[in-house]
């Protein structure tokens, strides 16, 4: 069919210029398919530069609200690698509880609040409010308790206070601890089922769309990857993370202010999904279950899918912490002190899996412990190329539909991905009522 | 008057402090240039002591208000706010004077912010029956991490306006 469609999208952020979706099909021919968002490390280097170690995840974490934790913990292991700090197992597993919280926060809102709206035909959240009151209710319970996981172990929600390099400077009560995981099992966990009751009515809403492509995730011997691991590619395996520009091998686009990111082909795939590609095998029983009942297979090549996989990985995230606080308690809580005594100065590569995707931080420290050398690549930096390559195959298979109808499936892929904006505004826009 | 009133905390008196008890929200994003006025408001307040004060820090996850909301009657929130104003000048208002512009179709969750917040609590009869925004214009939200002259004036009027909030609060009460 020959066609001309010029599609625009400007409304996802308030940052003019950025964060648009450009669709150009002239004659049939698609010109442009792409999607152009500020690069929020532009300004990392020159905001780290000069800090002290003990001052680097304090600013890292305060770059984004929504994605504070991730930042602060990737922060705090490329530390402690640059300056040789060993870290107790205590300290890994207070760690991988925080990571549960933010994971399980993170997925559930964009579960219910971006992506039921879109499955649901509804346009916003705002309209589920008075017809689904109970299912809105049910994800602020569970944002709480997963805040509250954030609050106990970390001393405070939104900018984490107790986690330091080396460790903690204060670990939480066993019975707080306790308290928590009654919550998770008596809250957290038959909220989960019933998410997956929601999520499974909704699943024949979600577009049929397949691309193949690489998946990156990190990956672990002994768990489903989140805090820990290697470097793992589809296509072509394991690579340490110290290596990870070997990988991210990030390159300038004309349309888009923000770098790309390709290794073995022209884009790859970051986030739930590819973790889901990557390590599903090292699910336990209940989050694989959940998964076959929402009809997310095994190498899953429908990004519109993550969403799935986010769910999936909240039903894990819910039993995982249960796990996670009956080891710190059965080896017991340890009022440990921080191990702040580097062993050596220079460069540490760290990365960890938070809700979009895989994290790196690459710092460089004199020896005085102060920064020289800062580097930071954002999950939503390396999904970029990946989410234009969609495009390009999404139009021509959907271009006998509306222009809205076109408009909406290519919302509804960027909204999949929950791109990070850390420069968008969240300033409130007011007009007075004269 | 609360001063007096939290000198000894006892069951009837810690009562009524509870009852006096304003709760200010801070939200905004500390390295974001002139955003940070929220962030920093609570900061000042934190070193005057008053114990008549709840103060809290939200940063900049907007939904994460939606957490604060519930138990709490009397209730000031002070962002940064496009108002079409001068920078530094600063507007006390009712949400309900107020036109908030939503973004209806957010493409994801960082396109949330007080707005959509503000509109969902509302929805959820969350809302504090006495609510008042404190919104400050202002000149630029850069990330260089520093308030720019206007704002870091109307820091100290924002101050002032707090505490005349909060003796109006402690009025009503004891009226």
């Amino acid at each position: 069919m020959s066609r001309d469609l010029d599609i625009k999208v400007h409304h996802l952020t308030r940052v003019e210029g950025h964060g648009n979706i450009v669709v150009n099909m002239k004659d049939g021919v698609l010109e442009k398919a792409h999607l152009s968002i500020v690069e929020p490390p532009r300004f990392f280097e020159a905001m780290m530069k000069g800090r002290s170690f003990h001052e680097a995840a304090i600013i890292t974490s305060r770059i984004c609200g929504i994605c504070s934790l991730g930042h602060q913990l990737t922060s705090l292991v490329t530390t402690e690698d640059a300056l040789g700090l060993e870290i107790s197992e205590q300290t890994v597993l207070l760690r991988k509880l925080l990571v549960h919280g933010a994971t399980l926060q993170s997925n559930i809102l964009h579960a219910y609040f971006l992506a039921a709206p879109d499955f649901l035909n509804v346009g916003s959240v705002f309209p589920l409010i008075a017809t689904h009151k109970d299912v809105v209710l049910r994800a602020l319970r569970m944002k709480r308790l997963a805040n509250d996981i954030g609050d106990i172990v970390s001393g405070r929600a939104v900018h984490p206070i107790t986690p330091v390099p080396g460790g903690f400077t204060r670990i939480p009560e066993k019975a707080e601890l306790l308290e928590i995981k009654r919550r998770l099992l008596e809250e957290a966990l038959p909220d989960g089922l019933e998410t997956i009751e929601t999520m499974k009515a909704l699943a024949g809403a979600i577009p049929q769309f397949e691309r193949e492509t690489e998946y990156i995730s990190l990956k672990h011997a002994d768990e489903y990857a989140l805090y820990e691991g290697d470097i793992f590619s589809s296509d072509s395996g394991a690579v340490p993370v110290s290596e990870y520009l070997n990988v991210t091998n990030e390159f300038v686009v004309d349309h888009s202010t923000s770098k790309h990111a390709k290794y073995n082909r022209s884009s790859y795939f970051v986030g739930a999904l590819a973790r889901w590609n990557n390590n599903h095998a090292q699910l336990g029983p209940e989050a694989l279950a959940a998964a076959d009942a929402m009809g997310l297979k095994p190498n899953c090549h429908n990004p519109y899918m993550n969403t799935i996989a986010q769910v999936v990985e909240a039903v894990h995230c819910i039993l995982d912490s249960v796990r996670i606080i009956d080891k710190l308690i059965e080896n017991g809580l340890k009022n440990e002190k921080p191990n702040q005594t580097p062993t050596r100065y220079g460069r540490g590569v760290g990365s960890n899996e938070v809700p979009r995707g895989i994290l790196f931080h690459d710092y460089t420290y004199d020896n005085k412990g102060n920064i020289v050398k800062a580097n930071c690549i954002i999950p939503t930096g390396q999904n970029l190329a990946n989410i234009d390559d969609d495009m390009l195959k999404l139009v021509p298979e959907i271009v006998d539909k509306s222009k809205e109808e076109i408009t909406l499936n290519l919302e509804m892929l960027v909204r999949a991905y929950d791109p990070c904006i850390s420069c968008s505004v969240h300033m409130l826009e007011v007009d007075f009522i004269e | 008057m609360y001063f007096l009133l939290s000198a000894h905390a006892g069951s009837r008196l810690h009562r009524i402090i509870q009852m006096n008890q304003l709760t200010v929200i801070g939200i905004g994003n500390r390295l974001r240039g002139d955003d940070a006025v929220g962030p920093l408001l609570i900061d000042k307040l934190s070193s005057q002591t008053n114990p008549g004060l709840e103060l809290i820090d939200a940063g900049s996850d907007a939904l994460g208000l939606l957490e604060y909301l519930e138990g709490h009657d009397k209730m000031i929130i002070v962002d940064a706010c496009k108002m079409g104003k001068q920078p530094g000048e600063l507007v006390c208002f009712d949400p309900t004077q107020a036109s908030m512009i939503l973004v209806d179709e957010p493409l994801s969750l960082h396109g949330l912010g007080l707005a959509e917040a503000l509109r969902m609590a509302e929805s959820l009869h969350m809302l504090p029956e006495d609510l008042k925004i404190i919104g400050i214009e202002p000149y630029s939200i850069q990330f260089n991490g520093e308030l720019s002259a206007p704002v870091q004036q109307a820091l100290k009027s924002a101050i002032d306006k707090v505490h005349e909030e909060f003796h109006r609060v402690t009025e009503l009460i004891e009226a």
